[in-house]
């Protein structure tokens, strides 16, 4: 402002007539200055309410501010990498969404407008011997080191709404996998579009979101194993949060999903009615799964940025009942009853805030149709055709410690597995990992990371007849890996982009061969290498971020 | 060689699995080699098609088709093992399980759910369990003092290879000549008519010599190379393609089974080791108590002498004695049956396979399924009322067409004494449905007749599974319902009939042991006062005076007596022995003649025993 700002409404007083005393001669008055005219004193009123006006809106943003949820535990730490741009970065505007904890570990910050985030990693690699990569771990979840060409292009679209004051994030994720057009030169590549939903905070009640879509909905993972052990759905349906300001949260969420299995749907022909040529699909079975998810936190701060956060975590899923066709039978059906699951688990996470350095230990419980995973279709059942005796226990740990130069991160689980079937079969297992990769940064644009991992598995397989050995099968992979890397983000486990080299030596029993079919190299051969070079970028994105 | 994990992961991931391990509750490792057997005599056989008694295990379900009897419906050994006691109190006491090993899946849109297409010896048939469950299936037997006979096939594989007859490398039906200078002949390549010189392939120019053999590839169907190697061999099979006249001895030994089976050289020492061995370790592997033989006949002599020697010898070394092995030959012929529990020297060229063990001797198979007896007794005589002494003739001629001399190591029962007695199986129409033609309860008279006569005659009687179920199916696969369908009912008439029987012959071992003797048979059929009449002594026994007499009445209109124009029935029981029969509580008194004049009702039978040996 340029000028001095009255009281509100105050005008300017004219200037009394004659001034102060009658003595003030004629020619003192035709040396007074003649005040405003009407226009002038109006355009001066108009923009006197234009300026208030603004004061206004400047107060009420500042009182919004103010009112803003605090952030979960101390304040953000320091980025352990630098921007990548010279210029200050805005302070971020918006809310923290629900549940983000402050170690770091938290979604790119609201800004108004369109953005663009990612999540990808393109590898050229080979085993050796000419043939193309693998993934060699026998367990479900194994080093990823070897993974494969893979990418999630996110766009976004947030606003804040003044007549609400509420703020709305819509997010569309296109996912992309091996094969890409340049390797195999077909214009079919394998696409899912992932994130398609609104979130939507501080609407109505401070601290409480609502979302509805398609959504990458998880939790806290586990970097070196690429898998989020207690919460990660994938569902469409939506769901609700809030974060209290004592820094505890609670969030719901249901959605539905349908794999493509007969357990889900069952097509068959009928003809046409009314007499006409031709036949249609019916759906005779068609049912969706129901998964509701329920989750409460709380952050006890712990010094400045460093925290522990507990988290309780349980999962509904539910089916209906319904009927299918008997194969190979026209309109002979039979029932398939209605199932069910649970999911109980928690998360204690140690925290300190600075360089990503924290512990996570989940404890997961699955039973019944929960314990075959949200897009598997169960199977060895029950007698009575459903899930019902099938467990799921894990138990994973996993973390990031870097001072200086020097990090590690590491991950472990361990997993048991029954499927319904009361009797003990192939598909039985126990199975676990326990995976470190230390790494040092060589001044702020270099490093090398070595990784060592041992993962076994025992199933309830037996060998032929004419094999006499006793007991179940027992297999499991030792796998070393080197990876030096290049990146402008700095130190950091969690800073990317990077692009890197990698080897990986693998070293199989003959349990872990047994488990490949005839002629597959994996059971002829116990040792494999994999080299190659490759990137990873994660920037912006919604379903992957860690400062 | 599969590794144990390290002791110190063991026990980390022990403190982790709060109760994780994969228990196999003991049935993991091999188990020891028992006899369970005291008599075979004693027992009851019960004949159980797996695909089709219980569904025990829905994990193994893949690929069922519950409304196509040709398909597979799910059955397994875990099923059998949880209605375990459906059948202690039916009363048998030996089950007879068809071919646990792996077969060909599905061909022409049948499946091999029967168990006869092997295509791998060295695995089980994944569609009834695995190892655990087979061996947990007999252990639980064994506790309940049952016993498991495992049923196994050597005489062919499955339809594993065809042949290349045009040399094109490809399966084909051809439809060869024109019709007028030379004749239409319909050539299928999986199963070509039987050529004494074995097949041969031509082209347009004339023969070219035997055709090759081609292995199938398909896993999804397991037409695939058999497994141990020794099967992949062409000269391993004779081929010299489908038999059509069984009565051509040449045909009848080499000829392919009908359904593109095909016929194993059983003259090779390689084969016969290989059966020995993969047979054999099947027992070691379940400690399963006697195998049951498809197919004899169609095998030569050579073969069940090297084959039953050697598998006694190598089960024996182990602790596993008294193992019974008895085939099938579906045929009529008594001598031929018979022929195979026969002592039959070995002839020179058979010492060329047995240099590396014990020298071959002339024992055979234990016994045999009586199929002459199935076809005089049961089909002649109590469903079509024919004469009965047809019966007297066939067991008399038993002492000189069955082997007399217990083989050395085997069940230490002349196989003569042992026959293996049925009224119905798996190969032919169920007794029902052979007399649906006749009222309700005149049908179910018959059956509950042809039993006494199955519980009571020398021999082991053996219950194909659904009979107690008044099963009616006709011939294969009509006669392969599925059990659960009955709800496992054991209040039917039926059911508790043979119970009881069971029991009877349990309490009286004259009926298990006893030498036997026929009283009264006769050529008389229709309105004669002992028309239908069969009735023979069984002499013997741990029962207190170790005698019982059954007295069958076959005739279906009449009651009949053991007598004819005042001529009685002479018994050895002392006369004056009051002869009281178990299923009914009437008596008799034997007579100062010695004789007994016993009336029983049509389609009726009366079970004597000496009173004071009433349990």
């Amino acid at each position: 402002m340029t000028m001095g700002v009255l009281c509100s409404g105050e005008a300017r007083a004219a200037a009394p007539p004659g001034g102060f005393g009658d003595d003030t001669s004629a020619a003192d008055q035709a040396d007074q200055p003649t005040g405003p005219s009407q226009a002038e004193l109006d355009a001066l009123m108009r923009r006197l309410d234009s300026l208030e006006a603004e004061v206004e809106r400047l107060r009420a943003e500042r009182n919004a501010q103010a009112q803003a949820p605090a952030p979960e535990g101390p304040a953000p730490a320091p980025a352990p990498a630098p921007a990548p741009f010279d210029d200050p970065v805005d302070d971020p505007a918006g809310p923290v969404p629900v549940g983000s904890s402050t170690d770091g570990q938290r979604p790119p910050d609201f800004a108004d407008g369109f953005h663009f985030g990612s999540y990808g990693r393109v590898v050229a690699a080979g085993d050796g011997r000419g043939r193309p990569p693998r993934d060699a771990d026998i367990v479900g979840r194994g080093s990823r080191m070897d993974e494969s060409t893979y990418a999630e292009l996110e766009l976004r679209r947030e606003d804040y709404w003044k007549a609400t004051g509420a703020f709305t994030r819509v997010v569309a994720t296109v996912a992309l996998r091996h094969p890409i057009f340049h390797y195999n030169a077909e214009f079919d590549g394998a696409l899912a579009l992932r994130n398609l939903y609104i979130e939507e905070i501080d609407l109505g009640l401070k601290g409480l979101s609502f979302w509805a879509g398609s959504r990458m909905y998880r939790g806290d993972d586990i970097y070196v194993l690429d898998w989020w052990p207690l919460d990660n759905l994938n569902t469409i349906g939506g769901g609700a949060g809030y974060q209290f300001k004592s820094g505890s949260f609670i969030k719901v969420h249901a959605g539905i999903n349908q794999p493509n299995s007969r357990f889900y749907r069952d097509l068959s022909m009928r003809p046409l009615p009314y007499n006409q040529p031709g036949e249609a699909e019916v759906a005779i079975l068609d049912r969706q799964k129901l998964i509701s998810s329920y989750k409460i936190g709380h952050v006890f701060k712990v010094g400045e940025s460093g925290g522990v956060k507990l988290i309780g975590y349980g999962e509904t899923h539910h089916i209906r009942p319904g009927q299918r066709e008997v194969p190979g039978a026209y309109r002979e059906f039979e029932d398939v009853p209605a199932d069910r699951g649970y999911v109980a688990g928690g998360e204690v996470s140690l925290f300190t805030g600075k360089r990503s350095t924290h512990i996570n230990m989940w404890v997961r419980h699955a039973w019944d149709m929960a314990a075959y995973g949200e897009f598997a279709y169960p199977s060895q059942l029950a007698p009575d055709q459903t899930t019902k005796g099938a467990r799921e226990l894990v138990v994973a740990l996993g973390g990031n410690f870097e001072k200086n130069a020097f990090g590690v991160m590491m991950g472990a689980y361990f997993r048991r597995f029954r499927n319904a079937s009361p009797d003990l079969d192939i598909h039985d297992l126990n199975e676990g990992i326990v995976l470190v990769r230390p790494q040092v940064w060589l001044g702020k644009i270099a490093g090398i990371a070595v990784e060592a991992s041992y993962q076994a598995q025992q199933r309830a397989a037996f060998p032929d007849l004419s094999t006499t050995n006793s007991g179940p099968l027992y297999a499991s992979m030792g796998r070393f890996g080197l990876m030096p890397f290049i990146t402008p983000a700095g130190r950091g486990s969690y800073a990317r982009p990077q692009i890197r080299a990698m080897y990986m030596l693998t070293l199989r029993d003959d349990g872990a061969r047994s488990l490949y079919p005839q002629d597959d190299v994996f059971n002829q051969r116990g040792v494999d290498h994999l080299i190659g070079f490759g990137a990873e970028w994660w920037f912006g994105s919604t379903s992957y971020f860690r400062d | 060689m599969i590794r144990k994990p390290p002791a110190w992961l063991l026990a980390a991931g022990l403190a982790l699995s709060l109760g994780s391990c994969l228990d196999f509750q003991g049935h993991d490792a091999p188990p020891k080699l028992t006899t369970e057997v005291d008599d075979w005599r004693d027992e009851v056989i019960y004949q159980i098609l797996v695909d089709r008694f219980a569904n025990g295990d829905n994990g193994n379900d893949y690929r069922i088709q519950l409304n196509a009897p040709a398909r597979y419906h799910g059955g397994d050994w875990r099923g059998i093992e949880d209605q375990l006691p459906y059948l202690q109190e039916l009363g048998v006491t030996t089950l007879w399980i068809s071919p646990v090993i792996k077969n060909v899946e599905t061909d022409a849109d049948v499946d091999g759910y029967h168990g006869y297409w092997a295509q791998d010896f060295t695995q089980l048939n994944p569609h009834f369990g695995d190892l655990v469950a087979l061996r947990r299936l007999v252990a639980a037997c064994h506790e309940r003092g049952m016993k498991v006979i495992i049923d196994i096939v050597t005489n062919h594989v499955g339809q594993l290879f065809y042949y290349d007859i045009n040399l094109n490398g490809s399966p084909d039906e051809q439809i060869q000549g024109n019709g007028s200078t030379s004749p239409v002949l319909y050539i299928n390549e999986y199963d070509p008519d039987f050529d004494p010189r074995g097949i041969q392939s031509f082209t347009s120019l004339g023969e070219a010599g035997p055709a090759p053999i081609i292995f199938g590839g398909d896993p999804a169907t397991n037409h695939l190379p058999p497994n141990p190697a020794v099967f992949r061999n062409p000269a391993a099979y004779n081929r010299k393609g489908r038999t059509i006249n069984f009565e051509d001895p040449d045909q009848l030994l080499h000829g392919d089974f009908p359904g593109g089976l095909k016929d194993v050289n059983t003259r090779r020492c390689d084969v016969k080791e290989a059966f020995v061995d993969v047979y054999a370790k099947i027992i070691e592997q379940t400690n399963a108590d006697g195998f049951r033989i498809d197919t004899i006949k169609h095998v030569e002599h050579e073969f069940w002498r090297y084959f039953s020697q050697r598998v006694r010898q190598r089960l024996a070394t182990q602790g596993k004695r008294n193992f019974f092995m008895f085939g099938e030959a579906f045929d009529g012929r008594d001598d031929l049956v018979g022929s195979f529990t026969l002592q039959l020297p070995p002839e020179a060229v058979e010492f060329e396979c047995a240099s590396g063990g014990p020298p071959l001797s002339s024992d055979q198979l234990d016994s045999a399924f009586y199929f002459p007896q199935y076809f005089q007794a049961i089909r002649d005589v109590f469903q079509q009322a024919q004469s009965t002494d047809r019966i007297q003739a066939l067991w008399e001629q038993r002492t000189t067409t069955w082997g007399t001399v217990a083989p050395s190591g085997g069940i230490d029962i002349a196989p003569a004494d042992i026959p293996v007695n049925f009224v119905d199986n798996h190969d032919v129409p169920r007794f029902l449905y052979d007399v649906e033609h006749l009222d309700l309860d005149v049908q179910l008279a018959l059956l509950r007749n042809a039993l006494v006569f199955l519980y009571t005659a020398p021999g082991v009687p053996c219950l194909y599974y659904g009979t107690e179920q008044n099963f009616r199916g006709g011939n294969d696969p009509a006669n392969r319902e599925d059990l659960w369908d009955s709800g496992y009912d054991t209040s039917g008439e039926t059911f508790q009939w043979i119970a009881r029987l069971a029991k009877v012959r349990r309490n009286y071992a004259s009926l298990r042991r006893g030498a036997v003797n026929v009283t009264w048979a006769t050529n008389r059929t229709g309105d004669e006062e002992d028309a239908g009449i069969f009735a023979f002594e069984r002499n013997g026994g741990s029962n207190k005076n170790g005698y019982s007499l059954v007295v069958i009445n076959s005739n279906q209109i009449h009651p009949s007596r053991t007598g004819f124009e005042g001529a009685g029935m002479p018994v050895i029981a002392p006369p004056g022995t009051v002869l009281e029969d178990v299923l009914s509580g009437a008596t008799w008194t034997v007579a100062t003649d010695g004789t007994v004049d016993i009336t029983v009702a049509a389609m009726s039978a009366a079970v004597l025993v000496p009173a004071g040996d009433v349990i």
